[in-house]
């Protein structure tokens, strides 16, 4: 005889419960926390190096480097005196809230204001799921195309904003601004973008401006 | 890729609702997933996950049904409820593109089907 049996069961629910100690972590401790998601390439990394020089110390910011092989990312970061913890996710696509949970804990929480997770570069899968972070922020190369916002919607439309990033290539390049610009708003109409090059300084400090007013505000 | 680590939580909660009926079911034939159409879950990547975690448990040889959820928005500009079909998200009602979306990232387990012993005993 068949039975059905409700059950009701959240499948993301034990992530959530990490990402709600890590908010009560970073609430207890005073810190902003973003995740950064991007793809590949898309210059996450650079961005980081670049927020230390703009943010002139006036907030003390830590990193949670999230990559699937190797810690190079966090030695580059380490040469510039910026405190950074590594999570490597050893095959996985994204990072999960427990394991952020616990990378977070080994920074050194009390010297801190804001701590930037660099998620694994991937526009599909990171957006997916809440690390307890205070806003995820889509950073998108001009090199991959105007068209990504409407590839991804889950990304942008979970990100409070996006980064438009290497616009020291447009000379060399066939993007359409406008297009790209476009194709973000009919994702998310009202999510600020921030069109930099990290590479040149150039657009960085709109940008940490906008972090540095997020991080009071939020 | 996150289907994997989804469905690892998936079978986690079957097993577990399994354990709990009484009397215990004779088998499960079918769990039913409800996901938001706003998740980029793949169907068939979740499907093969499901096969491969489910051997050697309670609930092998059960088919996993996954119910696909719309995603809808309020406006915050005139207040309509919209169904959203990507890559636009506006209004239906007002063309605003100011929503809040209300629905579409559910993912849940929502009922199992199991076979139990007839009441007559066979």
């Amino acid at each position: 005889m068949k039975q059905e049996i409700k059950v009701y069961r959240n499948l993301m629910g034990a992530n959530e419960e990490w990402a709600a100690k890590t908010r009560e972590v970073l609430k207890e401790k005073k810190i902003t926390m973003i995740n950064i998601i991007g793809s590949p390439g898309a210059g996450k990394t650079a961005l980081l190096e670049k927020i230390q020089t703009f943010l002139k110390g006036r907030l003390r910011f830590g990193v949670l480097e999230g990559d699937v092989e190797t810690t190079r990312d966090a030695e580059r970061l380490a040469t510039l005196q910026i405190p950074v913890s590594q999570l490597l996710t050893d095959g996985a696509c994204h990072l999960e809230a427990k394991l952020v949970h616990y990378a977070l804990l080994d920074l050194p929480l009390d010297e801190l204001d804001l701590v930037i997770v660099e998620n694994v570069g991937n526009l599909v899968c990171p957006a997916e799921f809440d690390i307890g972070e205070h806003a995820k922020i889509a950073v998108l190369s001009v090199t991959e195309g105007e068209d990504k916002a409407l590839k991804y919607p889950l990304l942008f439309r979970e990100s409070k904003a996006v980064i438009l990033s290497k616009i020291d290539l447009l000379p060399y390049l066939p993007f359409q601004m406008d297009v790209c610009l476009a194709a973000v708003k009919q994702i998310k109409g009202d999510v600020p973008v921030f069109a930099l090059s990290a590479y040149k300084s150039e657009g960085m400090q709109a940008w940490v401006d906008w972090l540095l007013t997020f991080s009071e505000k939020k | 890729m996150h289907e994997f680590s989804i469905c690892q939580n998936l079978v986690e909660a079957i097993l577990d609702a399994i354990k709990t009926m009484q009397p215990r079911p004779k088998r499960l034939l079918s769990a039913h997933v409800v996901a938001g159409r706003m998740r980029q879950i793949v169907p068939q990547f979740l499907e093969s996950a499901y096969e491969a975690l489910i051997q050697d448990t309670p609930a092998a040889g059960s088919k996993l049904n996954i119910i696909e959820a719309p995603i809808k928005a309020k406006c915050l500009v005139c207040g309509q409820v919209s169904e959203i079909t990507p890559p636009s998200f506006a209004c239906q009602g007002c063309q605003s593109q100011s929503l809040d979306t209300i629905s579409g990232m559910e993912l849940y387990l929502d009922h199992l089907e199991v076979e139990v012993e007839n009441e007559t005993g066979n």
